[in-house]
């Protein structure tokens, strides 16, 4: 009940959202004769040294997709978003209901749950915090968070990179999926968060603790992903650039502002971490653009001609935290790691010491 | 014309929906060793990944067992003003879910962890309602700063 | 005579120099301090001590290994680190514990004691797990200390490590931690940072020395001079000491040209140890 509340209040601020986003639309129309507004605007805070002062903690959590559904458009109209966000609300009401206290066992065979979740279901909802909105850039609801290309789709890959990916295809298929903890995703050996969280591009995970935290000095940018506690020194000064052999995860990032907004260049990204494929070449250029108090525009490209056949770019909002970002000490409780090797080493000893069929 | 963009709004929200699950449940857990355990919190691990909740089961034979139950990340209930002592030791807990594929270890997914009254645990005990994600800037913030 | 006269001149060219550098005035010396906009000294930069602490913080001899066995005269290393030979062998250090010896009570320095007997089983830093406070900060690996006027937060090479030190308190910890919860506040020029909200996870050093959930670390950086943070940290846990004790340590900066943290995310280098047996194919001794 609280939750639908929430809900309406959050509909309420997006819509009132909306309507002042046209508001300043029409106001910068008609600039000339505007009388002047009643309320201070809002000013950018500074760092003593003149800058855009980020610092604090954000979320990406989102509902909007890196990539566009086939079928939409780049904004989605408010009956769509009201839609969306509605389904969102539901699932997340209907699993905070009460269970049948004599409910039995689930059943044997599998639940038919899907994704990580295969066929033994999850676990409750209220340990998820995904994000329960669609994301708002410059007024509009987005479908995805790609925007260029024009279709929100990453683009095509070179014929390098589909070669690359057919032979990460053939080293993936020499090993069975659970044969050693290295044929394992980075997020579950507590190396990375899941997708590309801490980045760049830092990217929502869809699922939870999607939290940075930035601190800015005279001669740095760090920003610290809540998982698994990775912080990212982006480098204000010139500082030499990491020789070749230095692949460090996340990359080297070097940052300038270009007046307002802070442009980082990041490369020598860790052989394990190409974002979607890309080659040794791969540079992310990302933008950060403080729009409003509670609002970080946060842009980002993906250059590696060797392996995509344009460059691409997205963006997505990074909203002002009021909270607390907590330890995330991935590898030290890492029990479910060793649960799934182990897992499949009994399957196989059951497996080996079957009766082979008639 | 309204059926079409609801099919695209499921669509959007398959692509981007969670996953139930952090890593391989489907790899952990054994779908053909359905359980349903009902017992006393002995122990709860508050750790990162996964919480994990110890539960003391007695047997028919009146033998006791402690199954491991896994749970998720407790950085987002700690957000919500849900820390470890909100789940007192010798709460009672039913859950149902899967063994883990290792039979030799006794421990569960908690497909679904709820008190005996069939209230979701951490849902129901904290009067707190609503999970408040601390998003929204017009919301409250849970835990204000001292000084 | 000769002689006299000139072991007499060494005497005052040594007594000159002794007199010399307490005669250079204390606050001329805390002028050079390099400091932020508000006048607080400027810890900025990337500090590491240079002490052999990380093996044992009590005064300690050289020795064959972390790990030894019996052997037909004297203790040899034992056999999962002999092949790193003098690589795998520990320098003496003079410790940095204040009056030398940790308070134990009893049953806790029992288990110091069996920790140090245990230690390639037991060490959180052989599993590569967060190292906790103080130890973090004298670990050989360097440290980046960013402060601004809002916040103060460290990044560790060692695993990645990080803490944010809070410069306003938000109240007592949520939940225990490898790297406890800081609150930092200035006292005068000194950086005083009280951290509590432990776990009992974290080690003081290789030789075992170990302390409970109710561990309470208030550390001070003070700066000595532009390059020098004097590193001071007051350990209470009535469950495991006595009393309270400190440590003392010197944190040098990184002072050459382009000097940066590394990154040591060892997580993937013990995958090995931790989950060896369970490949498909274990790797044979």
């Amino acid at each position: 009940m609280n939750r639908t509340k929430t809900m309406m209040t959050r509909m309420a601020f997006v819509v009132a959202g909306i309507t002042m986003m046209s508001a300043t639309a029409s106001a910068q129309g008609a600039k000339a004769t505007a009388p002047k507004p009643r309320k201070a605007a809002w000013v950018v805070p500074r760092t003593p040294d003149g800058h855009p002062d980020f610092q604090g903690n954000w979320s990406n959590g989102t509902m909007t997709p890196l990539e566009r559904p086939a079928g939409m458009g780049r904004a989605l109209t408010p009956e769509q978003v009201v839609a969306m966000e509605k389904i969102r609300a539901d699932t997340v009401e209907q699993l905070a209901k009460q269970s049948d206290p004599n409910r039995p066992a689930p059943p044997k065979g599998g639940d038919g749950s899907t994704g990580a979740a295969g066929n033994v279901g999850g676990y409750n909802y209220f340990w998820i915090d995904a994000g329960d909105h669609m994301a708002t850039v410059n007024g509009e609801r987005r479908s995805s968070i790609i925007v260029d290309p024009v279709n929100g789709r990453v683009p095509a890959l070179t014929a390098a990179g589909r070669e690359r990916a057919a032979e990460r295809l053939r080293a993936y298929r020499k090993f069975g999926e659970y044969d050693n903890p290295e044929n394992r995703p980075l997020a579950e050996r507590c190396i990375m968060s899941f997708g590309s969280n801490a980045g760049p591009p830092m990217l929502p995970n869809y699922f939870y603790n999607n939290n940075y935290t930035f601190v800015q000095t005279k001669d740095h940018v760090m920003i610290m992903t809540e998982m698994v506690h990775d912080a990212r020194t982006i480098h204000m000064r010139p500082v030499a650039r990491l020789p070749k052999p230095i692949r460090p995860w996340m990359g080297d990032s070097h940052g300038r502002w270009e007046g307002d907004t802070l442009v980082v260049e990041t490369t020598n990204f860790h052989p394990e971490q190409l974002f979607r494929g890309a080659s040794d070449n791969l540079k992310v250029i990302e933008r950060f653009h403080m729009v409003d108090a509670n609002t970080i525009l946060y842009r980002f490209t993906i250059d590696d001609l060797t392996t995509f056949t344009q460059k691409w770019s997205g963006e997505l909002p990074f909203i002002k935290m009021n909270q607390l970002i907590y330890e995330y000490a991935c590898h030290e409780g890492n029990y479910a790691l060793s649960n799934i090797l182990s897992g499949e080493r009994a399957r196989e000893r059951e497996a080996a010491a079957k009766p082979p069929k008639p | 014309m309204k059926r079409s963009f609801l099919v695209a709004a499921v669509m959007v929200l398959a692509a981007a929906g969670p996953l139930l699950a952090h890593h391989a449940f489907g790899a952990e857990f054994d779908p053909n060793a359905p359980i349903r355990l009902q017992g006393k919190v002995v122990k709860l691990e508050w750790v990162n990944p996964h919480a994990w909740i110890h539960i003391e089961v007695v047997q028919k034979d009146g033998t006791k067992d402690v199954w491991m139950v896994e749970g998720g990340t407790p950085n987002t209930l700690l957000r919500r003003g849900l820390t470890r002592q909100s789940l007192a030791y010798g709460t009672e807990l039913i859950v149902d879910g899967y063994q883990t594929k290792d039979h030799s270890l006794k421990r569960a997914n908690g497909r679904d962890v709820t008190f005996t009254d069939g209230k979701k645990m951490f849902l129901g005990s904290s009067g707190t309602g609503a999970p408040r994600d601390g998003k929204d800037p017009t919301e409250p913030p849970v835990k204000k700063p001292q000084q | 005579m000769l002689r006299r006269l000139l072991s007499y001149s060494f005497a005052v060219v040594a007594l000159g120099t002794l007199c010399g550098l307490p005669m250079t005035p204390l606050h001329a010396q805390r002028a050079k301090l390099p400091r932020t906009v508000a006048g607080k000294p400027d810890l900025n930069g990337i500090w590491q001590a240079m002490t052999t602490a990380n093996y044992d913080i009590e005064p300690h001899d050289a020795k064959p290994a972390m790990a030894l066995r019996p052997g037909p005269v004297v203790p040899i290393p034992a056999k999962e680190v002999l092949a790193l030979g003098a690589v795998g062998a520990v320098p003496a250090g003079m410790g940095i514990v204040v009056g030398g010896e940790i308070p134990y009570l009893p049953a806790a320095l029992a288990k110091r004691n069996e920790n140090r007997e245990n230690w390639l089983t037991r060490d959180p830093e052989v599993k590569c797990y967060l190292p906790g406070i103080p130890r973090a900060t004298y670990m050989p690996f360097p440290f980046q200390i960013l402060q601004s006027e809002k916040a103060v937060f460290i990044s560790y090479e060692y695993a990645s490590a990080v803490r944010e030190v809070y410069l306003t308190n938000p109240g007592p910890p949520e939940t225990d931690s490898w790297m406890g919860q800081s609150d930092g506040k200035w006292e005068g020029d000194t950086f005083v940072v009280t951290v509590t909200g432990f776990n009992d996870g974290t080690w003081f050093d290789r030789a075992g020395n170990h302390h409970s959930e109710a561990l309470k670390v208030v550390e001070r950086f003070t700066m000595i001079g532009p390059d020098h943070i004097k590193y001071q940290a007051t350990m209470t846990d009535p469950q495991t000491f006595t009393r309270p004790w400190s440590i003392e340590l010197m944190l040098y900066r990184h002072v050459e040209e382009n000097a940066r943290l590394g990154q040591f995310k060892c997580v993937p280098f013990v995958e090995e140890l931790l989950y060896g047996r369970l490949r498909k194919t274990p790797i044979k001794p």
